[in-house]
């Protein structure tokens, strides 16, 4: 055991060794890792900022429901108990046309106007709140009112905001492609850094071969190499995320106050960065495997 | 000890280095190989070492059989064994004191012990003074003494010498001949290959003469 922990204790120590005998060339390759990692990150970082503003905003979702003008009494009613039995549906106030119109005028100020008509050219409506959930659903709930005679449009408060999930989900979806796309490719880079490595280290792999190293032995520096290096790089690439939303965090705030909100750009929250951490680590380790296990074998006997 | 059955070793290009040769070292004898450039001492070696296998008849060292033997047991046989290469393969990235802690860095020895085992190494061979050199500034002679360091550092029960004296002045190759005859008081197998034979002569060892792949006497 102790002699096992000794052979990787000495395994990591050459890695920090080989990293530090050539900073600039590793300060390289961090970069690269860096900005691998940052892309996908960053625009994860964006996304799931756009959706903590979302959640700022009110959850609770309205509907307005509009009556054909001419809707008399009998209609009224007969939608009345219709919204209060459909199960989406947790309140609907009725709003009297003629209370509506009198709204109109006191607010508005265009009560010549409106007197000039003559006819009252508002409907009776009714004011909807959804019960929890039942956002999910709203297409269904609007062609359920709709078959109803009397009502005439069914308006959803919600929409901008089920719009606004669907552009969350869309560039939750991009992190994602984006992710993968260049989780692949540090993987090949990984397996290509390891290949140039295990190239200019030829010699001392086949004389330790002949000497009786091990597999094992052999192959441990380069994925503790790999690891290590992955690990660095994501630390850089987070950084990097940190930096850019630092700099939009200045215009972003200001637009915030705008609208009398306040508002900052945050790094994503601590697992998803260990998730980000550990994901590079294990890919970089992956590719080292890949090209370990390819290229060791030509050497030596 | 090392016991060769009618052993050949055709390279791939079809020339036949060894032909079905057959020959015993027990344990802690001190053997001389001898024969012209090329005969095929250090396939012979080779062989010894499970770096190259016949390709026919059997090589047993150690009570294994290297022609059937697993790439896993492979290295675990290798540091029973110390090799001094022909090509010396000292590596250049490092220093001289590192280059004789790679046999104890690979069977993961304690540090400190390793270190204290390297120099006794280092000072056996009369290079204490030169451990933290990088080999590149050491003479001939100086990186041919750093192999043998190397080489039984961990203290190996065989030892396997290829054209140790090669290219050295009469006055070297007796200081060596006579670090492996320390080797061997301590009961260490050796194997030496040489293509001057005049050293052997002096120590009335058994010595096995190669000719073109096959024993003379
Ligand atoms: N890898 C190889 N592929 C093909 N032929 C080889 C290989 N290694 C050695 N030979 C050939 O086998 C023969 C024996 O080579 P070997 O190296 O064993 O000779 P040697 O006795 O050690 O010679 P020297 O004293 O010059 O070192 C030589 O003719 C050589 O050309
Ligand atoms: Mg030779």
């Amino acid at each position: 055991m102790i002699h096992w922990l000794r052979l990787h204790r000495l395994a990591l120590l050459a890695t920090l060794r080989l990293i530090l005998a050539h900073p600039l060339a590793s300060l390289f390759n961090l970069l690269v890792i860096g900005i691998a990692v940052a892309l996908p990150l960053g625009l994860y970082a964006l996304v799931s900022n756009l959706q903590g503003l979302a959640g700022q905003l009110p959850t609770e979702t309205q509907a307005s429901v509009f009556l054909h003008t001419n809707a008399g009494p009998a209609d009224i009613g007969r939608v009345q108990t219709l919204l209060s039995q459909d199960p989406a549906i947790a309140s609907a106030r009725h709003i009297n046309k003629h209370q509506a119109l009198k709204d109109l005028e006191q607010t508005s100020g265009m009560a010549d106007l409106l007197a000039g008509l003559g006819d009252n050219p508002l409907p009776d409506s009714f004011e909807l709140t959804l019960k929890d959930g039942a956002s999910t659903d709203l297409a269904a709930l609007q062609t359920r009112l709709k078959a109803d005679a009397a009502i005439e449009y069914v308006q959803l408060d919600s929409e901008w905001a089920q719009r606004l999930a669907s552009i969350i989900r869309l560039g939750r979806e991009a992190a994602l492609t984006v992710a993968a796309l260049f989780g692949a490719a540090l993987m090949l880079i990984t397996a290509n850094l390891i290949r140039m490595q295990i190239l200019t280290r030829r010699e001392e792999i086949e004389v330790s071969k002949l000497i009786g190293a091990t597999d094992s032995f052999i192959r441990r520096p380069f994925l503790y190499f790999a690891a290590v290096q992955g690990l660095l790089g994501a630390l850089v690439g987070i950084a990097l995320v940190g930096l850019g939303l630092n700099r939009l965090n200045g215009p972003v705030s200001q637009l915030a106050s705008l609208y009398g909100q306040s508002f900052q750009l945050h790094l994503p929250s601590p697992p998803v960065l260990g998730l980000s951490l550990s994901t590079v680590a294990l890919l970089s380790l992956f590719g080292a495997t890949l090209s370990v296990g390819k290229h060791l074998r030509s050497i030596g006997n | 000890m090392i016991q060769f059955n009618q052993v050949s070793k055709r390279y791939p290009g079809g020339f036949e280095a060894l032909k079905n040769l057959s020959f015993q070292i027990d344990a802690g004898e001190l053997v001389f190989l001898a024969g012209h450039s090329g005969a095929g001492k250090s396939t012979l070696l080779k062989l010894i070492a499970g770096i190259d296998r016949p390709t026919a008849g059997s090589v047993v060292v150690n009570g294994q059989n290297l022609a059937s033997i697993s790439r896993g047991a492979l290295p675990f046989l290798r540091r029973h064994i110390g090799l001094i290469f022909q090509d010396h393969k000292i590596l250049f990235d490092r220093t001289v004191f590192d280059n004789v802690m790679l046999p104890l860095d690979i069977v993961g020895y304690d540090r400190r012990e390793a270190a204290r085992r390297a120099r006794a190494a280092l000072d056996k061979v009369g290079l204490l003074g030169r451990e933290k050199l990088n080999p590149i500034s050491l003479s001939g002679g100086e990186q041919q003494r750093l192999c043998i360091a190397r080489a039984v550092v961990h203290r190996p029960s065989i030892l396997l010498a290829d054209e140790p004296t090669g290219n050295l002045d009469r006055a070297y190759a007796l200081d060596i001949m006579e670090l492996f005859k320390s080797f061997h008081q301590v009961g260490v197998t050796i194997v030496i290959s040489a293509h001057d034979e005049s050293l052997m002569a002096d120590y009335g060892r058994r010595i096995l003469r190669l000719n073109k792949g096959q024993f003379t006497q």
